[in-house]
């Protein structure tokens, strides 16, 4: 099968494989049809209503049907999920729970692998109609190595997240922006959050590594000072 | 023992001012006095108290238990009165001064009463003891009194409550303490309706308006005000408003340095001045020199003793950030005299009665007319009769704000203050409050329309309050799960054991969220510093904090852990909210002088000192005389810049900037960045901006005002910025629960990503709309920015094209601080951007 470039994705090679990047703050494999996603925190706002701390619920939907645009768009028809789905176990709420199974009803067909990150692994395995494979650590898929935390590894180009990186942009005249981006080094790459309700890291793109910000409904490729 | 026999036996003589209090305390009133500080306030309201005490007294008198031998302290204090006043002071470094003077004329007066402070810094023996009983007097900060209110039978632990003082009120008025504090007498009003209400004052341009908010519920306040129990009061008096004692003259002059070149056109630091201040400071044997920020007084005091090394020991530093041990030690070093000098910020503005010092300096110019004369109170070998301030230039322009500073404290021009209208956020705290302290119900609006705060707060206001804590929003679907407070038994409350501990850390509405405790390794607490600074610090750096210079040694847990280091030099930490604003009364004067400037007209010392400065700029540009306004266009490596200076204050700069982005932003897709000061602000953009001077009337047109600000500061971070403020009130962030930081990790989150999601998610939250309310009315003056939007379309235009620039424009040059905005596509915008790595803010939460 074969979908044409999304508008506002941008078209990357890394390890002699194409990659396209794409606004909704997700990565597309287009040799495998595969989705990659990371660090959606769902739940995150249940967790905090259930500390009395009040966060519209609406995010969790808005994050799910982002991500059903995504799969749309691209046609892919696996999704793999580089940790931190969910956020604690008290946003593990029925509501929460539904809502996901809910997205997951919409897309049967879809084969969705996640690997465990850092709070999947203090909420216990996802519930059953997730319908998820988990994987607890690395897995590798040549010539990829699908993990949360984004340290090297010997057996291929590491696509990660758990960082959510933040670039701040400056230009002439003083302008300023803080923007969520992927930061693509020469041996690992790290996607940003995926979740609406995440803060960012500024300063989590490191030197060498390539820039691209997501401004609204585009990826652009941030310049960079040398 | 009556007042007037107290005074005699200290070898007083009462002023005419307290003997008016005295009677009118007897009468039952509540009331104001006003006076700058250390004038016999205190005694004048505190005698009445007293005296009244007293009188109640003869019925009960002689012993009342027969105890063998003596009574253990624990018995006596059991034998005292319940609470019958409370003393609130806004600063906790005074309330252990004010509570022994307080208690003097207690013993003399044989009364069973005992006194006590509790303040953040009141250990917790003394809180358990508290917790068994209340002292009869209690000195206390707004915080700790509302956290009484938090206690499960607040009703009863008042049932005794006469009197209540609230000190320092022109302080606490204009800001959200004072809200809050207003939010407590209104329910101390409702348990004790008779309740005397006096305040103590500083003169401010309005002191009606600060004691119709003391006591609302006698003043004839608006209409709307409905009071519960309203027949129980009707009997007092009319509250009163008592003038104090004023000083007969208040001179102000300047440290102008010889020559005039030697001052620079901008920074505020005025380093070469130093060696005349020393000099002044050498032929006195007291004196204050008030610094406008804590990080000035810092790099003042380093610098005297950098100098006058032999000075050591004595000379002091007083700011806000110091641990409130080591400010004591120094206001009793400067009591008794030990000190020949203490370099201070507005924390010794306040209180603390230490006699009058013989000089007071006021390093950079002091912005406003009140505070002026506030400081200058502290000085005088003549008390009552002269108050002199020399102010120290620290850049040729100040010259000019001292001439006008003169002029304006002559013609009396005291700047009204302005409290803030309904704060949502403080109301959330409140009924958080109340929900704690015994629940409530919907009388509580009727209380809270009792308040000046919160005299129009309309229905719908009301209940969506209750709703955002009861279910986060009118639509229960919107916030499933969210119950911070619940409806039992007909009465809100907060039945959950950890929100309540939360809610009751989270109490008041100072911003010290990101305060960092900085500690020498064995030892003394220093004070604190902002997270911000801190973050930017490595282990092994030098920073000058509470006049020292330390090493950071490590950062754990909220705590710098320093050493003392002999490096050479370090950074000095900034606290937010630094820069005080000109007030409109000195702009005002400002204008006047510049305009007899460009006339040739330079009348006093320091107009004749600035005078080459003024005719370079009218030579290099031009001087802007009354009815003109100068703009100025000049051509850099980093853009075009445009220059505006309507003469007004920063705030309204800020506004005014803003909103002429936006408009020239409207003809031409185009991003600019903003600067702005006292004198006028700056638009720099890449591209030439399309600024049309004889378009004026266009550009500063107030119709759309509202609407276009609120577009101007959404495309900004005005609104955003303001908001951490607010999202920390409301109780959406917390500093987090000493000992307990992991487990509350996953529940941080940064209010600018509140702020986002309730934009996104919930845009008619009321905490937004406040956000960008006190954006305009508080940090804009929004009532100034549309009488300068007026004055400024009536000018006329001397627009420059600057080959080089202006004396005038080199401040905004180098300022640092900016906002943007953009009418560019976003990514438009980012292609001509670069990524920066140098990481500015690494202070965000990290919540992965």
């Amino acid at each position: 099968m074969c979908v044409t470039l999304p508008s506002g994705a941008v078209v990357i090679e890394v390890a002699d494989e194409r990659l396209w990047l794409l606004p909704e703050r997700a990565v597309f494999w287009p040799t495998r049809q595969t989705l990659l996603v990371a660090d959606l925190h769902l739940g995150k706002p249940a967790a905090f209503r259930a500390a009395a701390l009040p966060v519209p619920e609406a995010t969790t939907n808005a994050d799910l049907d982002r991500l059903s645009a995504a799969i749309e768009r691209t046609q892919a028809n696996r999704l793999i999920i580089l940790g931190d789905l969910v956020h604690a176990r008290s946003g593990q709420t029925p509501r929460t729970i539904r809502a996901v199974a809910d997205w997951r009803e919409r897309h049967r067909s879809l084969d969705v692998t996640l690997v465990l990150g850092n709070h999947d692994k203090r909420c216990g395995e996802p519930p059953s109609e997730w319908a998820m494979e988990t994987v607890d650590d690395v897995r590798i898929e040549p010539p990829f190595v699908w993990r949360h935390r984004p340290d090297e590894h010997a057996a291929g180009y590491v696509i990660a997240g758990h960082i959510h990186p933040v670039a701040v942009l400056a230009g002439r005249g003083r302008d300023r922006l803080r923007l969520r981006c992927f930061a693509v080094g020469p041996r690992r790459m790290i996607l940003p959050a995926f979740g609406s309700f995440t803060g960012g890291a500024i300063g989590a793109p490191e030197t060498g590594d390539r820039v691209f910000v997501v401004a609204d409904d585009q990826v652009v490729e941030a310049a960079r000072t040398e | 023992m009556t007042a007037r026999k107290w005074f005699a036996q200290q070898g007083w003589k009462p002023f005419a001012f307290q003997e008016e209090a005295w009677a009118a305390f007897r009468a039952g009133a509540s009331g104001l006095i006003h006076a700058p500080t250390g004038m016999g306030k205190t005694y004048a309201v505190w005698m009445g108290l007293l005296e009244q005490a007293v009188a109640a007294l003869p019925a009960r008198r002689g012993p009342r238990v027969q105890t063998h031998g003596r009574p253990s302290a624990d018995l006596k204090r059991k034998l005292t009165d319940p609470l019958t006043a409370l003393w609130v002071t806004p600063l906790r470094a005074l309330a252990a001064d004010t509570a022994a003077a307080l208690e003097r004329p207690v013993r003399d007066f044989e009364l069973p009463w005992s006194v006590e402070t509790r303040t953040g810094d009141t250990s917790s023996t003394i809180r358990s003891r508290q917790r068994e009983r209340l002292p009869t007097v209690l000195v206390t900060t707004p915080e700790s009194l509302t956290l009484l209110l938090t206690k499960p039978n607040p009703g009863e632990l008042f049932a005794h409550l006469k009197a209540i003082v609230i000190d320092e009120w022109h302080e606490l008025f204009s800001s959200k303490r004072g809200v809050q504090v207003e939010l407590a007498l209104g329910r101390l009003r409702r348990w004790r309706p008779d309740l005397r209400v006096w305040g103590l004052s500083a003169t401010i341009g309005n002191l009606d308006d600060a004691l119709r908010a003391l006591a609302p519920h006698q003043s004839g306040g608006p209409e709307a005000v409905l009071v519960p129990n309203a027949d129980q009061i009707k009997g007092a008096p009319r509250p009163v408003l008592i003038r104090g004692l004023v000083p007969k003259r208040i001179d102000v002059d300047a440290l102008i340095p010889e020559v005039i070149e030697r001052l620079p056109w901008a920074g505020h630091l005025g380093a070469r001045q130093i060696p005349a201040v020393i000099d002044e400071l050498a032929t006195v044997s007291s004196s204050l020199v008030f610094a406008n920020t804590r990080s000035f007084a810092e790099h003042w005091y380093r610098a005297i003793l950098t100098h006058r090394p032999e000075w050591e020991g004595k000379i002091g530093l007083h700011h806000g950030s110091i641990d409130h041990k080591q400010r004591s030690r120094v206001e009793a070093d400067l009591r008794d005299g030990s000190l020949r000098a203490v370099v201070c910020t507005s924390s010794l503005d306040l209180g603390v009665d230490f006699g009058p010092v013989e000089r007071v300096l006021q390093i950079g110019s002091p912005k406003g007319v009140a505070r002026l004369i506030q400081r200058a109170g502290r000085s005088g070998h003549r008390p009552y009769a002269l108050s002199r301030a020399t102010c120290v230039p620290t850049h040729a322009f100040e010259l000019v704000e001292i001439a006008a500073l003169r002029k304006a404290v002559d013609a009396n021009w005291i700047e009204e203050r302005t409290p803030p209208s309904k704060p949502m956020d403080v109301l959330l705290q409140h009924l958080g409050t109340c929900a704690l302290g015994g629940g409530f119900d919907d009388t509580l609006l009727e209380e809270l329309r009792g308040t000046i705060g919160y005299a129009n707060l309309s229905e719908g206001e009301w209940q969506w309050a209750v709703d955002f804590l009861s279910s986060g929003g009118r639509s229960l679907h919107a916030y499933p799960e969210h119950h911070r407070i619940e409806l039992i038994d007909g009465r809100y409350q907060m039945p959950n054991g950890a929100i309540a501990r939360r809610h009751r850390m989270a109490i008041g509405t100072i911003d010290a969220a990101a305060a960092v405790n900085v500690q020498f390794l064995r030892g003394a607490a220093l004070g604190t510093v902002e997270e911000d600074f801190i973050a930017r610090l490595k282990p092994g750096d030098a920073f000058l904090f509470a006049g020292r210079l330390l090493e950071l040694v490590r950062l754990h847990d909220m705590t710098a852990w320093v050493r003392k280091t002999r490096k050479p030099q370090g950074a000095v930490p900034r606290w937010m909210g630094g820069r005080l604003p000109l007030s409109s009364e000195l702009a005002a004067a400002v204008r006047d002088r510049l305009d007899e400037a460009k006339r040739g007209v330079f009348i006093g010392e320091e107009m004749a000192a600035v005078e080459p400065v003024l005719v370079r700029q009218g030579e290099w540009s031009e001087l802007p005389g009354r009815n003109e306004l100068l703009v100025e266009r000049f051509h850099s490596r980093d853009g075009w810049h445009l220059f505006v200076y309507p003469f007004e204050s920063r705030p309204v700069h800020e506004g005014l900037a803003a909103l002429l982005a936006l408009r020239l932003s409207r003809r031409r897709s185009i991003t600019f960045s903003i600067a702005a000061n006292d004198y006028g602000f700056e638009l720099l953009s890449p591209d030439p901006p399309p600024f049309d001077h004889d378009r004026l009337a266009e550009h500063f047109d107030r119709g759309r005002l509202a609407d276009d600000l609120d577009e101007a500061l959404n495309s900004g971070e005005l609104a955003r910025r303001q908001f951490r403020e607010i999202a920390r009130i409301a109780g959406l962030v917390f500093p987090g629960f000493p000992g307990a930081k992991t487990s509350a990790r996953h529940l941080q989150a940064s209010s600018s990503l509140f702020f986002e999601v309730f934009r996104n998610y919930d845009p008619d939250n009321l905490l937004l709309k406040q956000a960008e309310q006190e954006v305009l009315q508080r940090q804009l003056e929004g009532g100034r920015l549309v009488t300068t939007l007026d004055r400024l379309r009536d000018s006329e235009v001397l627009f420059v094209d600057l080959p080089r620039p202006s004396p005038m424009s080199f401040p905004l040059i180098v300022d640092r601080l900016r906002d943007k905005l953009s009418s560019e596509k976003l990514a438009d915008r980012i292609r001509k951007m670069q990524v920066q790595y140098d990481a500015e803010d690494r202070t965000l939460v990290r919540n992965r």
